[in-house]
């Protein structure tokens, strides 16, 4: 039995899938594609799938990872992307099948694409500024329903500007995930903006030193 | 011709539009098409568009099976390109109103307005304002006499179309029994006619030739004075009585090697494999047991082949064996023991519902529980025996206790029974005995030495409301009304003792709906589309069922439910529907009628023909050697 880490995306009508939905949906595709998947062996035995960091229902991805394992140390990584491709609806494209590097709780930050519509370009100073703040608190209800007060800036690692896309770099992983949404959500009640559309895309996912998570 | 508004404005939909619409929606999966295995086609390179449409939600239109096949098969033609639509939900299609975004296909996102065929499958009565609103958010208009031009054609299919006649107004042409073959000749049909430049009329004129094809607007509809139904006049040829349409051999009847997978969780989200058509009992409330005779099966090679086929094709982990009485099949053990060669090491596990508590053994549990153990459903309907005589459940009290002794010990503690009430005859006697049955069988697990150790036991009962229905023996029966179903629950409940029996039932109020549009005549379509423009959809949804927009909707076209649901009809009155032939005759219903109301029953076709009429297809159990 060896371990397999799969890149794939997440693009599309795919967007509209939920992480409950997206897990069905792998289950299915592995299972089509008949590669030697492994089953845990409890109760009720199912396919064993580690998702690295779950993407949110209307975000896109081009990175996105989940772990499986196989049950035949010599069946290829070729063979693995080859097959699953086979039986990917479009906007799942499966890019690489590897050897895991690190645990996924090493994952630390994650960059995402932000892209406001033409008419509203603006808005990408005013983001600016926004994230330019010391400090802004957010709210946030926990697992218990609880609402818990947060400061969000020490979250963003980066943000970039590129005239007519953002790209954030925000903390990501078992501890301390800020949701793109949250930031979007601050910034239009902060900055007294009426909510309009952004287009979010997960670009990369890294390591606590900003290296790309294999 | 009138104009909806949406005729004058050409949206085709702009996808970025279109997702942000969907991302302001519950459940957006149900909308956005690209499933695996969904087809798509050049629309350049086909002659016949059809919109296969489902009038109710994705999720309970995903999960039926007759859609699936009749979607394979037509995609399987290089003319024809098969789309899914399925009704929006109320959130959804609120928004498709504000942005006049017409009803599209999932598949390529086209208004189905401009497409060759839309058509329905009408599966229960309560989706018949899904039709209405469906045909008008495509801009199409709702009247079949308002629609000039050939296409698009409105068609349906599917069991209500048994007695179509309160929907004859709104659609061109129904097909009656199974689709397969008429579907595609009244296709190749139309293409001549597109080809041609045919007109409509001259073009339903054609069709109704075709065996299984009723055009409503070839007949004229007389009434009596007392509002019955004096005479159905066929014109222009059309013939006297439209006969059903079956599929003679199973084994080479199409059936689909790959289902669309849906992203969203469906109702029925697993594999379904058919392995008969019909029913051998004749249970004489039920309309499926009659409709769809006489049975047919796939031989155990065919399904076993079928099967696996389908779960190659679709990745899914669960594949059921469907039919109306899975456990009537002949060949159910072979079978199951074939299947289990490749379902095991697949990891696939094995769904049988509709079991029988008559020919339930400890063999077949076994089979199921190798691969999951769920609870167990049974149906006895009726809580005496006197009862379970008059409806022909032909399933005695020891069957039950015999079957819930052996699943009891098989490791089951939970079982599920289904019950009727209001059934033709039936006393608070007999009401009485469901909630003594759940008693008794909870006595019965404490009474076996193997029962599970350190569980205690659960009976769920479930009781709906009977609604009869035409060409079933109790076709001639009068409803309980309203107020009846009221006073009957109490009994029930009161009648219940145990904390372990839990005793529910649905709601009745769609009941008196669904029993007057079943027996209901072409008037009803004035009632449909006055409750439909009142606001009324999505009728068999409680949180949308509005009784009181149904009651002026009735008023106003001086109708009312009770005369098409609650009265009692004499065996000489002509039905709504008495011009339609599904094998089974009226003299064989009113035989059968007689002998429930004297508690006899009537033995399974496999025990004793009965000549209820359905041999005049040359197929099936009529001509099985015994």
């Amino acid at each position: 039995m060896k371990s397999v880490r799969i890149f794939y995306t997440k693009l599309g009508r795919m967007k509209f899938v939920s992480h409950l939905d997206m897990n069905r949906l792998m289950i299915r595709v592995i299972r089509k594609s008949g590669i030697p998947v492994w089953y845990t062996e409890g109760f009720n035995r199912h396919i064993y799938i580690n998702y690295a960091v779950p993407l949110s229902l209307g975000f896109e991805g081009v990175y996105e990872v989940m772990d499986i394992r196989l049950t035949e140390d010599n069946f290829s990584f070729e063979e693995t992307v080859k097959r699953l491709n086979a039986a990917a609806p479009e906007g799942i494209e499966f890019l690489s099948a590897e050897e895991p590097v690190l645990p996924t709780v090493d994952i630390a930050f994650a960059e995402y694409e932000l892209i406001f519509d033409p008419e509203n370009a603006h808005l990408y100073e005013k983001l600016k500024e926004f994230l330019s703040r010391e400090s802004v608190i957010c709210q946030k209800k926990d697992k218990k329903g609880r609402i818990k007060e947060f400061d969000i800036i020490p979250k963003i690692k980066s943000a970039e500007f590129a005239g007519d896309k953002a790209l954030l770099t925000l903390s990501a992983g078992n501890e301390g995930n800020l949701n793109p949404s949250l930031v979007l959500s601050a910034f239009f009640e902060e900055m007294n903006i009426s909510p309009v559309f952004c287009s979010v895309k997960r670009l990369m996912l890294f390591d606590k030193d900003l290296k790309p998570f294999k | 011709m009138p104009t909806s508004p949406r005729l004058n404005c050409e949206v085709k939909m702009n996808e970025k539009e279109f997702e942000r619409l969907l991302l302001s929606v519950q459940k957006p999966g149900r909308y956005s098409g690209g499933e695996i295995n969904s087809v798509i086609k050049d629309k350049e390179k086909v002659d016949v568009r059809f919109a296969f449409c489902f009038p109710d939600t994705y999720e309970i239109g995903m999960s039926h099976l007759g859609m699936k096949i009749l979607y394979s098969q037509f995609n399987s033609r290089e003319d024809i390109w098969c789309e899914r639509v399925f009704a929006p939900w109320v959130d959804f299609e609120e928004k498709m109103r504000e942005h006049n975004i017409p009803l599209f296909a999932l598949e390529s996102r086209d208004s189905i307005r401009d497409f060759d065929f839309i058509g329905f499958t009408l599966q229960y009565e309560l989706s018949y304002t899904n039709v209405l609103n469906m045909l008008d958010l495509a801009g199409v208009p709702l009247r079949s006499e308002d629609r000039k031009d050939l296409s698009p054609l409105v068609v349906a299919g599917g069991p209500c179309v048994c007695n179509a006649e309160p929907l004859a107004d709104f659609v061109d042409l129904f097909f009656l029994g199974e689709g397969e073959e008429v579907d595609l000749e009244v296709i190749d049909l139309y293409k001549e006619f597109k080809k041609k430049g045919g007109s409509k009329a001259d073009f339903l004129k054609e069709a109704a030739k075709i065996e299984g094809v009723y055009v409503p607007s070839l007949y004229d509809v007389s009434y009596n004075e007392d509002g019955t139904v004096s005479a159905v006049t066929p014109k222009d040829g059309a013939p006297k009585t439209v006969k059903k349409r079956i599929i003679k051999d199973m084994d080479n009847c199409f059936y689909p090697d790959k289902f669309v997978v849906p992203f969203i969780e469906i109702v029925h989200d697993r594999a379904v494999q058919e392995v008969f058509r019909g029913c051998i009992r004749g249970c004489r409330f039920c309309q499926a047991g009659f409709i769809y005779r006489p049975v047919r099966e796939k031989s155990a090679d065919t399904v076993d082949r079928q099967a696996r086929a389908l779960c190659e094709s679709t990745g899914y982990d669960e594949i059921s064996l469907s039919s109306l009485s899975t456990s009537d099949y002949t060949e159910l053990e072979p079978l199951l023991n074939q299947m289990l060669c490749w379902t095991e090491p697949n990891e696939i596990s094995l769904a049988l519902p509709s079991l029988r508590v008559d020919n339930f053994s400890k063999e077949l549990l076994d089979k199921i529980n190798h691969v999951r153990k769920s609870g167990l459903t049974f149906a006895p309907e009726a809580g005496t025996q006197r009862l379970r005589d008059v409806i022909n459940k032909n399933v005695t009290e020891e069957e039950i206790f015999r079957t819930c002794k052996t699943a009891f010990e098989g490791g089951y503690t939970a079982v599920k029974l289904y019950f009727m009430l209001g059934l033709p005859t039936e006393t608070d006697e007999d009401l009485a005995g469901i909630a003594d049955l759940g008693q008794r069988i909870i006595d019965l697990f404490y009474s076996l030495p193997e029962r599970p150790k350190g569980k205690s036991p659960s009976v769920s009962i479930s009781v709906s409301t009977f609604v009869p229905k035409p060409f079933t023996p109790f076709q001639f029966e009068p409803q309980i009304e309203r107020d009846e179903i009221e006073r009957r629950q109490t009994v029930l409940k009161y009648s219940n003792k145990n904390r372990r029996v839990n005793i529910s039932w649905h709601d009745s109020s769609t009941s008196l709906l669904e029993g007057a549009f079943a027996r209901g005549d072409r008037r009803l379509g004035r009632v449909i589309e006055s409750a439909f423009k009142k606001g009324c959809k999505f009728d068999s949804w409680n949180e949308c069922f509005k009784p009181e927009l149904w009651e002026e909707a009735f008023k106003e076209n001086g109708l009312s439910p009770e005369f098409y649901a609650g009265r009692k009809r004499e065996y000489s009155e002509i039905n709504p529907w008495d011009h339609l032939d599904y094998g089974v005759t009226k003299r064989f219903l009113i035989c059968e009628n007689q002998r429930a109301h004297r508690a006899e029953t009537t033995p399974n076709c496999r025990e004793k023909c009965a000549g209820c009429g359905a041999n005049c297809y040359g197929e099936g159990v009529c001509y099985e050697k015994r």
